[in-house]
């Protein structure tokens, strides 16, 4: 799973993810892109599940890029913990994803396995998504 | 070069925010024509028909003749904007063009050949570094697309702009060097299988140390 190697904090204020994202918004590397539609966390073994079910898919052809990071420490407090007594301990990384954000790009597959390999990565994801296709390809919605 | 295309475009009188929102709940996308020497005219296209027009895959590089006010502006399209999350277009910059001009130009790129290509054959995947390649070209000698061929290429091989005879009076704008299009790679499914295996390895060999420093501990 992604983590980052080491950071300056262990913990994090929890934020907020306001507005759409400011970058990473168009393909920059394959032919097809995953675009997230609404605001969330993903964790780190969201993206792994992702990355799994689009790698499986594909069945060993093409390449992909995952353009999200878990850089943010979500911390948890254990079970039957009364509150106070300072923040809980990091239990996973996760990754801010604002509406417009791609997460994942394929390439070197046709139009359907790519379709269908975003498809099962979407099903892994706690949030609503959509397939976009880079300008000129034969089929898709129009994106830059 | 294709045929030029064409766009009924409506004066905006207007600009600003507020004002290019109000024109896009018309069905229409603000835009503005400037260059040439000329004042900015600020415009509006069509929504739908400009969609249809970017789905070409050769908008961008092509000559766009803008009907305004029964007079045609000979442009091309040298910026669209879209909405981050919805992919609709917001926003077009069209540059006059100047009779006799050259323009550098963002030509996409195209390749074919497949079938030839051993590398392709055995998995491997074309990893395109540049989907655009930037040409000086005559403003009406703009190539629609720059077509490589793939034959006889292994994984590991690359595509260069010298593989191809560019279009007379047509030149790279990048001319320090030989650049790279596209090189063929082994799939992603291989090369982390293969770094799955290095792991397992310095794994192995972390643990074997590791008992060897113990049993000398000891």
């Amino acid at each position: 799973m992604l983590s980052p190697k080491r950071t300056k904090f262990r913990k994090q204020f929890k934020g907020r993810i306001k507005g759409d994202s400011k970058g990473g918004t168009a393909l920059n590397f394959g032919a097809y892109g995953l675009k997230a539609m609404e605001p969330d966390r993903i964790t780190a073994r969201q993206i792994e599940a992702a990355r799994r079910a689009i790698s499986r898919h594909m069945k060993r052809a093409g390449r992909l890029w995952i353009r999200i990071f878990p850089d943010v420490p979500v911390t948890q407090k254990p079970n039957e913990v009364r509150m106070g007594k300072g923040k809980g301990a990091p239990e996973f990384w996760a990754a801010r994803v604002a509406p417009g954000r791609i997460m994942f790009e394929i390439d070197g597959v046709s139009h359907e396995i790519a379709k269908g390999a975003f498809e099962r990565a979407a099903a892994k994801l706690p949030i609503k998504t959509k397939v976009i296709v880079r300008l000129g390809e034969p089929t898709g919605e129009v994106t830059k | 070069m294709s045929e030029a295309m064409k766009l009924a475009a409506g004066l905006r009188e207007r600009a600003g925010k507020g004002a290019s929102r109000a024109v896009r709940l018309t069905g229409r996308v603000p835009a503005v024509i400037y260059g040439d020497k000329q004042a900015p005219v600020t415009i509006h296209v069509p929504e739908k028909e400009l969609t249809k027009l970017l789905h070409t895959g050769h908008f961008m590089n092509s000559v766009v003749e803008l009907e305004l006010d029964g007079a045609t502006h000979r442009t091309l399209p040298r910026d669209v904007q879209f909405h981050v999350v919805s992919d609709r277009p917001i926003h077009v910059d069209f540059l006059r063009l100047a009779i006799g001009g050259t323009i550098a130009v963002q030509v996409p790129v195209h390749f074919t050949d497949e079938d030839q290509s051993p590398g392709m054959k055995r998995g491997g995947t074309l990893n395109i570094v540049r989907h655009e390649v930037e040409l000086n070209c005559p403003s009406d000698a703009i190539p629609d697309q720059l077509n490589f061929s793939l034959a006889g290429l292994d994984i590991g091989d690359s595509i260069h702009i010298s593989a191809i005879t560019l279009p007379e009076k047509v030149t790279p704008v990048i001319t320090d060097r030989d650049f790279t299009i596209a090189t063929v790679v082994a799939p992603s499914a291989l090369q982390s299988a293969d770094a799955a295996a290095d792991e397992e390895t310095a794994a192995a060999a972390a643990a074997e140390s590791a008992a060897e420093a113990e049993a000398k501990s000891e």
